[in-house]
């Protein structure tokens, strides 16, 4: 039972242990931002050149659409 | 012999390498990968920090990001949807991290610590914000106008959340339009402005405006700002390049828009008084095309919490003037400060990340602890920075111990709103109010820009780091007089031209030439780390 539970516990440590050591690589050698830079922005980038965009000059800039807001305060 | 070299290898593991090349120190600038700015590898800080910085800065800040997402999105699929649909989200927000990277680098202990809880402010603030767009964007919702967009009202980014006080315990909530899409992203990634600006100049406008009324412009032209609010609230910000911007953005954005300029002369009192009735009547506006109702205890409740940190400013601030236990390095007391008076209280972040980095800066001052202890010089910053290398503090004290002490960004907002009636109360709004980014201490009239000289008595500074946005019509009408106070008052100052969101104009690498020629030229300084002096970060975010 004990033995079985200092088992459990050694693997539970290793795990950890190996966890962190694999988070530290990430961190210390910025693989988060050479992911970042070199694979999600330029990805990111192409999708929204190729986006589809509202012509927004298509707009009609009608002035009188809206009133004067001018309050007696 | 081999006892010394293993002692100082164990040292160096142990507490990081010193900070100067005569301690044979650290090389910050070979960490860099050429161009890119990216890291080859992350600093080693000693055990401590490098752990601190791992599990307290980078895991923490990881894990907050997503958890502020939970927290305050509607729905986190709708986080997904806008950042598959707004560049200015996915392009910016995702390497945040090496946002903080960049500020902190080679700072220890206190420093680091401190700094860091700035930034966390500031990156739940922005979380915040980019929620509030989502929940409430039409267009991520199949055009359908929902609780969320009825209850918000939009705003330009200079035009203060505080004004919008009376209408939150009504659940209504401000954004400032431009805040989040264009000016958090040109100091997280400085490229993704540069498609904004370009949009606006494609369209035959010149490119010789201040870039940050082409950008703002630009989010429109492309289509790139959330409908997420029935009304818009504008300003002239702090110029008539502005008012520009804004007649665009009234084109394009096409909902009924209230204009509340800045007043220039605001010293006048009859400009005050007229600026008093502006501010009511905007309130109106509000409450008719939102059916939000002004309220008093809103209000103060509010008012009185900005007050608190405002206080509680002050307090830091009388550390930083007096000792140097003060614990935060200059880009993050300018970001953190002018973030939060802009935004305003919609949140807990600010209240929290003040109250944290007063504990730390107490123990400091109680253990005496020299927070920057390589500092050559006390600096002082004015005028607007450069948004895409504001981190170049980091890099000066780290290369030539300037340490910058505090800022223009983070005096303008030196006051308190009383609260006791009504009448004071808005008389003191309306100041905060006309004290507007870029205005006040900017192009805010000759009074106040020289109030240069006041603070940096205030704060014991000996040299000043002069921005000089080579853009704005303001401020280049004024450089001459600085430069002739300058050397009445034989005060040790350099310049530091730039323009504001457009890291093409003036490279960072200018920037930090520019430093280093008055270091060596003028004042016959040598580095403390000479690796930093000449890099190539030209592609770098």
């Amino acid at each position: 039972m004990l033995k079985s539970l200092c088992k459990k516990l050694l693997k539970l440590l290793g795990v950890f242990f190996l966890a962190n050591a694999a988070l530290f690589v990430v961190f210390f050698f910025d693989l988060d931002g050479k992911l970042m830079f070199n694979v999600v922005e330029p990805f990111l980038k192409k999708h929204y050149d190729n986006m589809e965009r509202r012509d927004v000059l298509k707009t009609p800039y009608d002035i009188n659409k809206f009133p004067t807001y001018k309050y007696d305060t | 012999m081999a006892k010394k070299t293993l002692g100082k290898a164990f040292r160096d593991f142990w507490y990081g390498k010193p900070h100067s090349a005569e301690e044979g120190g650290r090389r910050l600038g070979e960490l860099y990968e050429d161009k890119t700015g990216l890291l080859k590898h992350r600093e080693w800080r000693g055990v401590k920090d490098t752990f601190y910085y791992m599990y307290m800065i980078w895991g923490y800040n990881y894990l907050h990001m997503v958890t502020d997402i939970l927290k305050f999105s509607n729905n986190p699929i709708d986080f997904v949807k806008g950042t598959w649909r707004y560049r200015w989200m996915g392009q910016t927000y995702l390497p945040v991290i090496h946002w903080f990277e960049r500020g902190l680098q080679g700072m220890r202990g206190e420093a680091l610590y401190a700094s860091a809880w700035h930034y966390r402010a500031m990156v739940s603030a922005s979380i915040h914000q980019i929620c509030n767009f989502f929940n409430a964007d039409t267009r991520l919702h199949g055009g359908k106008q929902n609780d969320a967009y009825r209850h918000t009202i939009y705003a330009n980014e200079t035009t203060c959340g505080t004004l919008f006080y009376p209408f939150m315990d009504d659940g209504y909530q401000y954004i400032p339009m431009e805040m989040i899409p264009y000016f958090v992203t040109c100091h997280v990634n400085s490229h993704t402005v540069l498609n904004y600006i370009d949009a606006v100049q494609s369209l035959g406008l010149p490119g010789d405006p201040c870039p940050m009324c082409q950008a703002e412009s630009g989010l429109f032209v492309l289509d790139d700002v959330p409908d997420a609010a029935p009304v818009i609230i504008t300003c002239n910000e702090a110029c008539d390049a502005s008012v520009s911007t804004h007649t665009l953005q009234d084109w394009f954005a096409d909902k009924p828009l209230f204009a509340l300029p800045v007043p220039m002369q605001f010293d006048d009192p009859l400009v005050k008084k007229y600026c008093m009735k502006e501010i009511e009547e905007m309130w109106r506006f509000v409450e008719e095309q939102t059916g939000a109702r002004f309220s008093w205890e809103s209000m103060v409740k509010r008012l009185e919490r900005q007050n608190k940190l405002q206080r509680d400013e002050w307090e830091k601030w009388e550390v930083a003037s007096k000792t140097n236990n003060y614990p935060i390095n200059g880009v993050a007391q300018a970001l953190f400060r002018i973030y939060s008076t802009q935004y305003g209280i919609q949140g807990s972040f600010w209240e929290e990340a003040s109250e944290k980095v007063k504990q730390i800066m107490y123990k400091c001052v109680q253990k005496k602890i020299n927070t920057f202890p390589q500092t050559r010089h006390r600096v002082i910053a004015w005028s607007c920075a450069p948004l895409y290398f504001s981190n170049w503090c980091t890099w000066a004290y780290n290369c030539w111990g300037l340490n910058v002490i505090i800022n223009m960004d983070s005096l303008m907002f030196d006051m308190e709103i009383r609260t006791d009636s009504y009448d004071h109360m808005l008389e003191d709004m309306v100041t905060y109010h006309m004290w507007a980014p870029m205005r006040r201490m900017a192009v805010g009239g000759m009074h106040h820009i020289f109030e240069l000289w006041d603070y940096m008595e205030r704060f014991n500074c000996d040299m000043v780091a002069m921005y000089d946005q080579l853009q704005c019509k303001g401020m280049q009408g004024v450089h001459g007089l600085f430069e002739d106070e300058f050397r009445k008052r034989n005060i040790k100052a350099f310049w530091i031209p730039h323009a504001l969101p457009d890291c093409r104009t003036v490279s960072r690498a200018e920037i930090r030439r520019q430093i280093n020629d008055y270091m060596t030229t003028v004042m016959h300084e040598e580095p403390l780390d000479p690796s930093l002096l000449d890099f190539d970060d030209s592609m770098t975010w």
